[in-house]
């Protein structure tokens, strides 16, 4: 036998092997003995493992992980890009005047049909989260003016959102509210118990200006002395600026007269002033029901409506500022056994 | 924090106190009395001069010693002259004066400030109350000439040359539409005109009971001398000029059996109600008819608080039935010159509404009696006093606009922004968002508005 392997193996004949008690060979990992000689033949070694495709395939859903990774990759890629471009991070100013989100993805049922097996809630979630962050990153993109980009996400984004988008936003939309004849409109705003119905026509400036006095271009004696630290102060040659009011009639009583609060009447000026529409607009209102705060409310719901029929462009703004929403808010209902709906009584030991 | 990081924080800030506190004391307010004992420091040999001190001991020693005030030296206050500090500071609002010569059509919608000089009428004789409010707030007395201040200075003009029988003037308009600043406006124009001005700018001090009164049985009316007396003091403070050339006309006849022949000047005339309480309603009353026969100098008579002459007053008689403001004698002496009972042959009597005060307020009767609000017709069960009727025939209304155009508002925003009182810088945005919410009411605009918003 040593004479066998002195043939076969001669440098293991060379060296003489001391005997253990371990019986076993030792562990070789198979990968180290590819490019050996003396190495055991093919039938010892364990089969070599094919690398899989993807990471994904010791998963228990590689479709879904499949397809987050690309995700989360692209996401990564995007923001990256929006970093390169000085659009990442966005200062808090810039993030609140970004237009707001309008997400329609598909369900998770529909969701189930694009990946092998079901869909469970959390693995579901956790992909919305990546697609609206994605969108997020388009719509920095298409604010920032680099259409390419935006351009770019967006198939991805497609074909995760509802097939019928356009159809449901459509559907979303306000009502469009048609202007009469004389150009008013009709709105309806409610609060609490308080309902507003309100019409709203544009202010139509004064034909002719207002003739500017013939002494003010004579001789500065007769004038009084001029305010000098006055950087608002017209000049004689500026042009005058019509400036038209606002009159908000509620009830056929001025504002002052029907609101005695300054709350409540900042409340009801509020979306003009947001808009930029103060002077623009004159406002009559019928109000009824519930107290002075709710009447407020509704007629500021109804202004804000209004403001939107006459210039759709304002609708964004008001939305964001929550004034074209109808306030849920009611009066909570007394249950049985609490003094009031959360009041309890006084708990008493015995 | 580790316990050494806090020992050492604690080492260093009890230093810092302790510098600190040194140097505080080095203030004039809280100098340390000459002659304390200064405490030894505990850890150093209280040794003679021999004794080498280290350098911190040094230092804390100079400091205690006020030697050295250490390293921070605050500026005395009077020595911040940068622009930074500044802005509590209030340059004196600069605006155009108020007189009679610049009061014009081109004028109207700018702000002016009353010059108010020693004896100016509403210096001595006082203003309502919610415009003293304004007055102590803006640095300057000030007020926007409105194109309601261009007519009623018309008619004051036309006035002049009229008696005042033709010219018995009520201000009326909504609460907080400028009625009382109106009239203080007509005050001053006539002021600075030449004219003789008496103005009550609270006429409910006159009915609330609020001095004594007494029967009188010559004039079948409750004297008030006190007022009597005041008005006196005051007219011959703010018309002193141009009292010294008129003389009564006629004898003058006063209770206690004093007469003043014809001739005497008016002055003299005032002093004796002056030395006199109980004879100053008859000087009064003598004073106004002797004013109101000369024709050399316009009169005018302005009171506030108008309608609180046609109320019932809170003085009882005897049997404690109320007494109607008319039976007093200083709103019953406005009245008979307010009727056109008695007139000034030159000169023109205006009052001015009031609708603050609930109390002695625009009472239906006078409302009706007036010809306001004509669609609001009392009560046919209620009953109106004769009097009211009487005293209000003739009365024309000057109706002051509810609302300020956008020029005056804009004037009225410039005076309270120059004057800092915003809590914002004064956008157009702010003036035109509080002007819409006010609906253009000066009242609401300033108070309700711009000063009591925290909205920017």
């Amino acid at each position: 036998m040593l004479a066998a392997l002195a043939i076969r193996r001669p440098l293991r004949a060379a060296i003489p092997l001391r005997r253990f008690a371990t019986v076993s060979t030792p562990y070789v990992p198979p990968a180290s003995l590819e490019n050996v000689a003396d190495a055991p033949p093919p039938r010892f070694r364990p089969p070599k493992k094919t690398k899989p495709e993807s990471p994904s395939f010791y998963t228990s859903r590689a479709s879904y992980y499949d397809h987050l990774y690309q995700l989360e990759t692209a996401l990564q890629r995007c923001r990256r890009a929006l970093s390169v471009l000085g659009l990442l991070p966005l200062p808090t100013f810039a993030r609140a005047s970004l237009p707001p989100a309008q997400h329609l993805w598909r369900n998770r049922q529909s969701m189930t049909t694009m990946f092998s097996g079901a869909l469970t809630t959390a693995r579901y979630r956790r992909m919305i989260a990546v697609l609206a962050d994605l969108e997020e990153c388009s719509r920095v993109a298409t604010v920032a003016g680099h259409d390419a980009l935006a351009a770019s996400i967006q198939p991805v984004l497609e074909l995760f959102e509802r097939h019928d988008k356009a159809e449901v936003l459509a559907r979303a939309a306000r009502k469009h509210v048609p202007l009469d004849r004389y150009g008013r409109s009709y709105t309806v705003g409610r609060r609490k118990e308080s309902a507003a119905r309100v019409w709203m026509i544009p202010v139509r400036e004064q034909q002719q200006q207002q003739p500017v006095p013939a002494n003010a271009a004579e001789a500065g004696d007769d004038l009084i002395a001029p305010v000098v630290d006055d950087a608002f102060a017209p000049s004689p040659d500026a042009p005058r600026v019509p400036v038209t009011t606002t009159t908000i009639l509620v009830n056929n009583l001025p504002l002052n007269q029907f609101f005695a609060t300054p709350t409540d009447r900042e409340r009801v000026v509020r979306p003009l002033k947001l808009a930029g529409v103060l002077g623009a607009f004159n406002v009559f209102a019928i109000v009824r029901g519930g107290g002075t705060t709710g009447q407020a409310g509704a007629l500021a719901h109804g202004i804000a409506q209004a403001i939107v029929a006459h210039v759709p462009e304002v609708d964004p703004i008001l939305r964001k500022a929550k004034l074209m929403k109808r306030d849920p808010r009611m009066v909570e209902r007394k249950k049985t056994g609490l003094a009031k709906a959360r009041k309890r009584y006084t708990w008493v030991k015995r | 924090m580790s316990f050494l990081a806090a020992t050492a924080w604690s080492r260093g800030s009890v230093n810092a106190l302790r510098g600190a506190g040194s140097h505080l004391q080095a203030r004039s307010y809280a100098a340390k009395a000459k002659g304390v004992p200064v405490k030894q420091n505990t850890q150093g040999f209280k040794g003679g001069k021999g004794q080498k001190l280290t350098k911190k001991q040094k230092r804390l020693e100079a400091m205690r010693n006020n030697k050295s005030p250490g390293a921070f030296v605050p500026l005395p206050a009077a020595q911040l002259k940068h622009e930074l500090f500044q802005s509590q500071r209030l340059d004196e609002l600069t605006l155009p004066e108020f007189n009679a010569e610049d009061l014009t059509e081109g004028n109207a919608g700018k702000a002016m400030a009353f010059p108010l000089p020693e004896n100016d009428a509403v210096r001595v004789f006082g203003v309502p109350r919610n415009v003293l409010l304004d007055f102590r707030i803006l640095s300057k007395a000030a007020s926007v000439v409105r194109d309601v201040t261009i007519k009623l200075v018309d008619r004051l003009q036309t006035a002049s040359q009229e008696s005042s029988q033709k010219n018995r003037l009520v201000l009326s308009g909504s609460a907080g539409c400028g009625k009382s600043f109106l009239l203080i406006q007509g005050v001053e124009y006539a002021s600075s005109a030449g004219w003789l001005v008496m103005y009550i700018p609270r006429a409910i001090k006159l009915v609330n009971s609020s001095t004594p009164y007494s029967y009188d049985l010559h004039t079948r009316t409750y004297l008030q001398p006190i007022f009597a007396q005041q008005t006196l003091r005051r007219f011959r403070t703010v018309n002193e000029h141009a009292l010294g050339s008129l003389v009564t006309e006629a004898k003058v006849d006063l209770p206690d059996g004093l007469s003043l022949p014809e001739g005497t000047p008016l002055p003299n005339l005032i002093d004796v109600g002056l030395k006199d309480q109980t004879s100053a309603p008859a000087v009064l009353a003598a004073l106004l008819e002797a004013l109101g026969k000369q024709t050399r100098i316009p009169v005018l008579l302005a009171v506030d608080d108008f309608q609180a002459l046609f109320t019932k007053s809170a003085y009882k008689t005897p049997h404690f039935e109320t007494i109607r403001a008319w039976h007093l004698s200083m709103p019953r002496l406005i009245l008979d010159y307010a009727s056109g009972r008695k007139t000034f042959a030159r000169g023109a009597v205006v009052g001015a509404l009031s609708l603050s005060d609930k109390t002695y307020g625009l009472s239906q009767e006078l409302r009706h009696a007036l010809g306001l609000q004509p669609w609001l017709q009392p009560s046919p069960y209620l009953k109106i006093a004769p009097e009211i009727s009487s005293f209000t025939r003739g009365i024309q209304i000057l109706k002051v606009p509810e609302k300020l155009n956008i020029n005056e508002a804009a004037s009225l925003f410039g005076v309270w922004n120059k004057n800092k009182s915003f809590h914002t810088p004064g956008s157009d945005e702010f003036f035109l968002a509080k002007y819409t919410e006010s609906g253009g009411n000066p009242r609401d605009f300033v108070w309700k508005g711009l000063l009591s918003t925290l909205q920017t």
